[in-house]
């Protein structure tokens, strides 16, 4: 969607002037792509989504797609909104989802999410295609962002995982491969067991291998200086590309495992101490078992927050009460929903777990700022430096009656009409001739 | 359902008198064969109940109406009252100000017991799909009663769901709809004298099951040619068995046509008595559904989950269809491609229209009434001007009406059963809850009192 939808900005021509802000200089920089010209909303009831909390009556200045200020000195800007006392949050992230990998799922041409021959280096966001009739259509919930991930293949390694933003725009793959994923838990083949000795395995080899590489780097870098020659290690191998990922992961990349079960997700804690590991499980059905442990090491969990059956034998502890128990415990809680297509009531399913415990602002950071730290996402909060990827609400963002009013991606407005609007118009329009005429 | 069996003992009565008679026959008559049309009966019965009187509430009768600071006063098991300042000498009173009071939820498309937590290989029982008309087989006969799912509906709301087969097949076989009360057998939760609903599906999903095996069917043709040809078999064994019935009853002595599973079923469609649930999503699919029912003289009922019924409403209303809809399942498939939120809301605008919000999942069918409020906020942000008492239709006396027990259930009227739900406030915010839920009058959910939780045996002992 490239037409920015200009009915939703009101002009503020008098704060036109670009020269004193010194904007000319950094469009020039950025002629590839054209931002918004400065933004300013006002009145608004900004939930930061960080520690400083919910600011009423408060402004936001935009420039160049980033917040440079909230509640600037000087409140001018080319456009100006008043929020009218509305609430304005961060853009939602929306975690572990095939977004612009699969438009019909029983399309296998448009299916891109997945292969038999994926390993950790599968990297579907090559596939990302930002024109999917989803991206408009889950702007309709608040969402900027999102992980996009794999769905798997013969091994438990799923793949990489991905961030786009949902401008529509050609290049919204904002950080590539920025985590990877791998698939642990109840098998309907086999033993789950030998995932974990797998992934172990796996990540052992690596670091011996790590060892051995500056082992004889050291040593022929001591030889070379006996021998008053340069160094040259004989060992010294171009580590393959699989062996670069899982290196990327000992030195700190996210890893997101997909485990339910208390044991499964005991093993995994142990994993993370013994490798130092950066992890986010997903799933986690039964992770209230274990909510001190996680809480402990600093784990987030990706969770389902309407998960309330005994959806198998690793998923006995479903409740709607989970999400807020977890927070309560300290475990940091992202909320997921598992339809791509219907990712727009991920605040909706936020709303029932705020039904069912969880405070308004958890939820606002389950949705958010959560899912940005497990990810190392640049957004998810407002604050001065992040990117202007804002929605404000009318009404109360977790209400069915509840609408995104405008939302902005770096600080660019977009619409959230999508074509199931126009089919609606389209079919809802008076007219004598056949629907096919009807605009 | 009447049961022929009790026929047979007058009708033997009249094979032997015609017999004495000795009137145009050359042989005496064999006994008359019947089909006992309800072998497996309902024993449902309702749970222990007291008079019960709810005051004070925000009152959607189902029938179109609200109340405001009204009461609803259940007896015997029934709804014997609505209105204001009502009094029941020994009724038990609940205070309900501030909160809203509903008919019992229906969900017309359920597959709990049939495809039950956890979802394990074993579990799966819901489609037949060995064979694209499986007419013969009946959900009942696979309906686990234990099913978690049935005790977490109850705590939305949920107080009659129909159960239905799979979408596998043409034909998938008979539904069957349950008072959703905790009992060790379906028997127990059938409901007494609910028609039974026959499953068909259009599109994607018979033709894609068969054609990967090679065989029919394997496109769109194809599954029409199935229909028909199964109707076409119905219809002469009907014949057959009209024939037999009238030749006997002339007190000839002919021979009963051979049972045949598959067209005792068709056969009571034909018949009128069992219903039809028609899985299907495209406009031109249901327009062809229609006249296929007018080619073999049955009405084509109820179209389930009717992703285009938007784009036919006047239709549906004209032919007396029921539309069982999602608010926004979408995308999963070609035909689910042309989804509108607003599609209920469209249907419902027809003249005697039958709009119906269904769930097809043990997840939302728990929050049935949420998935009205999706609707209802959005349609009326696009030209619609949709009430609370306007919308509660779909999830209770529409979906009451598509599974004939709309004159039993549905709505808050007098002599109705006494199906209830208090709900914490607006049942159409993301914050509603069900805070109790009453079965013909009795209590069978508190969100309040442990002793009112049922859970299944397959939760003891497991956490």
């Amino acid at each position: 969607m490239t037409k920015l939808s200009k009915n939703l900005i009101t002009k503020n021509l008098i704060a036109k002037n670009l020269i004193t802000k010194g904007l000319a200089a950094s469009l020039l920089v950025l002629s590839s792509f054209s931002y918004a010209d400065s933004l300013l909303i006002t009145n608004a009831k900004v939930h930061t989504a960080t520690d400083k909390g919910v600011l009423t009556n408060a402004a936001v200045l935009v420039e160049d797609g980033v917040i440079t200020a909230i509640n600037p000195a000087s409140p001018k800007a080319d456009t100006i909104i008043d929020a009218k006392g509305q609430s304005l949050t961060p853009g939602l992230i929306t975690p572990m989802n095939q977004l612009g990998l699969i438009e019909v799922n029983a399309v296998s041409r448009t299916r891109d999410a997945g292969d038999k021959k994926a390993d950790v280096t599968f990297d579907p966001s090559l596939a990302f295609n930002p024109k999917s009739t989803l991206i408009p259509y889950s702007r309709k919930g608040g969402i900027t962002r999102s992980v996009i991930s794999p769905t798997g293949g013969d091994t438990i390694f799923a793949g990489q995982i991905s961030v786009v933003d949902l401008s529509g725009e050609y290049h919204s793959v904002v950080d590539a491969r920025n985590a990877v994923y791998v698939q642990l838990g109840s098998k309907s083949k086999g033993s789950r067991a030998i995932s974990f000795q797998t992934l172990y395995n796996k990540l052992e080899d690596a670091e011996k291998a790590l060892e051995k590489a500056a082992k004889a780097k050291a040593k022929a870098e001591k030889d070379a200086k006996k021998d008053g020659k340069k160094g040259d290690a004989k060992d010294e191998k171009e580590p393959s590309r699989e062996a670069k990922i899982i290196n990327s992961v000992l030195s700190g990349k996210p890893l997101v495992l997909d485990a339910d079960r208390g044991t499964d997700l005991l093993h995994l804690i142990d994993l993370k101490e013994r490798f130092k590991l950066k992890l986010v499980i997903n799933g986690a059905g039964d992770a209230i078992s274990v909510a001190e442990q996680l809480a402990k090491a600093e784990i987030p969990v990706i969770i389902n927050p309407l998960s309330a059956m005994p959806n198998d034998f690793d998923s006995l502890h479903s409740s709607l009460e989970n999400a807020a128990k977890l927070t309560k415990a300290g475990v940091k809680v992202i909320l997921a929903e598992t339809d791509t297509h219907n990712m727009y009531q991920i605040r909706f399913s936020a709303g029932n777990a705020v039904s069912y415990g969880m405070s308004k602002e958890e939820a606002l950071a389950s949705l958010t700022a959560n899912v940005a730290d497990a990810f190392n996402i640049n957004a998810g909060t407002i604050e001065v430096g992040k990117p202007a990827d804002l929605v404000l609400w009318n009404g109360d963002m977790f209400e069915l009656s509840g609408y995104v009013d405008k939302i902005w991606i770096n600080g660019k407005a977009y619409s959230t009409k999508s074509r199931h609007d126009k089919l609606r118009d389209r079919y809802m329009k008076k007219t004598d001739m056949p629907r096919a005429y009807v605009e | 359902m009447q049961s022929a069996q009790k026929a047979i003992p007058s009708l033997l009565v009249l094979a032997v008198s015609a017999a004495l008679t000795g009137c145009q026959q050359s042989e005496p008559q064999d006994a008359k064969v019947t089909i006992n049309l309800n072998p497996y009966p309902s024993t449902y019965q309702p749970l222990a109940q007291q008079n019960t009187l709810i005051k004070n509430a925000t009152v959607l009768t189902g029938t179109g109406e609200r109340l405001d600071n009204a009461d609803v006063l259940l007896e015997n098991g029934k709804v014997k009252q609505v209105g204001k300042n009502l009094s029941a000498a020994g009724a038990v009173e609940i205070n309900a100000q501030g909160k809203w009071i509903t008919p019992g939820l229906i969900d017309v498309h359920s597959h709990l017991g049939v495809y039950p937590k956890p979802s394990v290989e074993s579990h799966q029982d819901g489609n037949e799909m060995t064979m694209p008309i499986t007419a013969r087989v009946w959900a009942e006969h696979g309906v686990w009663p234990q099913d978690p799912g049935m005790h977490t509906a109850r705590a939305g709301g949920i107080t009659t769901l129909q159960i239905l087969p799979g979408s596998g097949n043409l034909i998938g076989g008979r539904s069957v709809v349950l008072r959703n009360v905790p009992s060790n057998t379906m028997q127990g939760m059938k409901y007494p004298n609910a028609p039974y609903g026959l499953k068909m599906a259009c599109g994607e999903n018979p033709k894609r099951v068969y054609g990967s095996k090679g065989v029919s069917p394997s496109t769109r043709m194809g599954n029409m040619a199935g229909y028909r040809e199964a109707f076409i078999g119905a219809t002469e064994y009907k014949r057959a068995w009209e024939k037999y019935e009238s030749d006997y009853a002339k007190g000839l002595n002919p021979e009963a046509p051979k049972r045949d599973l598959q067209n005792d079923t068709l056969k009571g469609v034909l018949d009128g008595d069992i219903l039809i649930h028609n899985h299907c999503y495209k406009a031109e699919e249901m327009a062809m559904m229609m006249d296929l029912g007018k080619e073999f003289g049955y009405h084509s009922g109820t179209f389930h989950h009717g992703i285009e019924a938007y784009k036919i409403a006047d239709e549906l209303a004209k032919n007396g269809n029921c539309a069982a809809l999602w608010p926004d399942w979408w995308g999963f498939k070609m035909e689910a491609y042309d989804m509108v939120h607003e599609n209920i809301a469209m249907v419902d605008a027809a003249k005697n229209s039958c709009a119906i919000m269904h769930s097809d999942s043990g997840s939302t069918i728990q929050r049935l009434n949420q998935e009205v409020g999706k609707t209802l906020y959005k349609a009326n942000r696009n030209g619609f001007d949709l009430k609370e008492e306007d919308v509660i239709r779909w999830i209770t006396i529409n979906p009451a009406k598509s599974l004939g027990v709309d004159g039993d259930t549905g709505s808050l009227e007098a002599g109705k059963r006494g199906d209830v739900v208090i709900w914490n406030g607006n049942p159409f915010s993301v914050y509603a809850k069900a805070e109790q839920v009453f079965i013909d009058g009795a209590k069978v959910y508190d969100r309040d009192d442990p002793k009112y939780q049922a859970q299944s045996d397959f939760l003891l002992g497991q956490r």
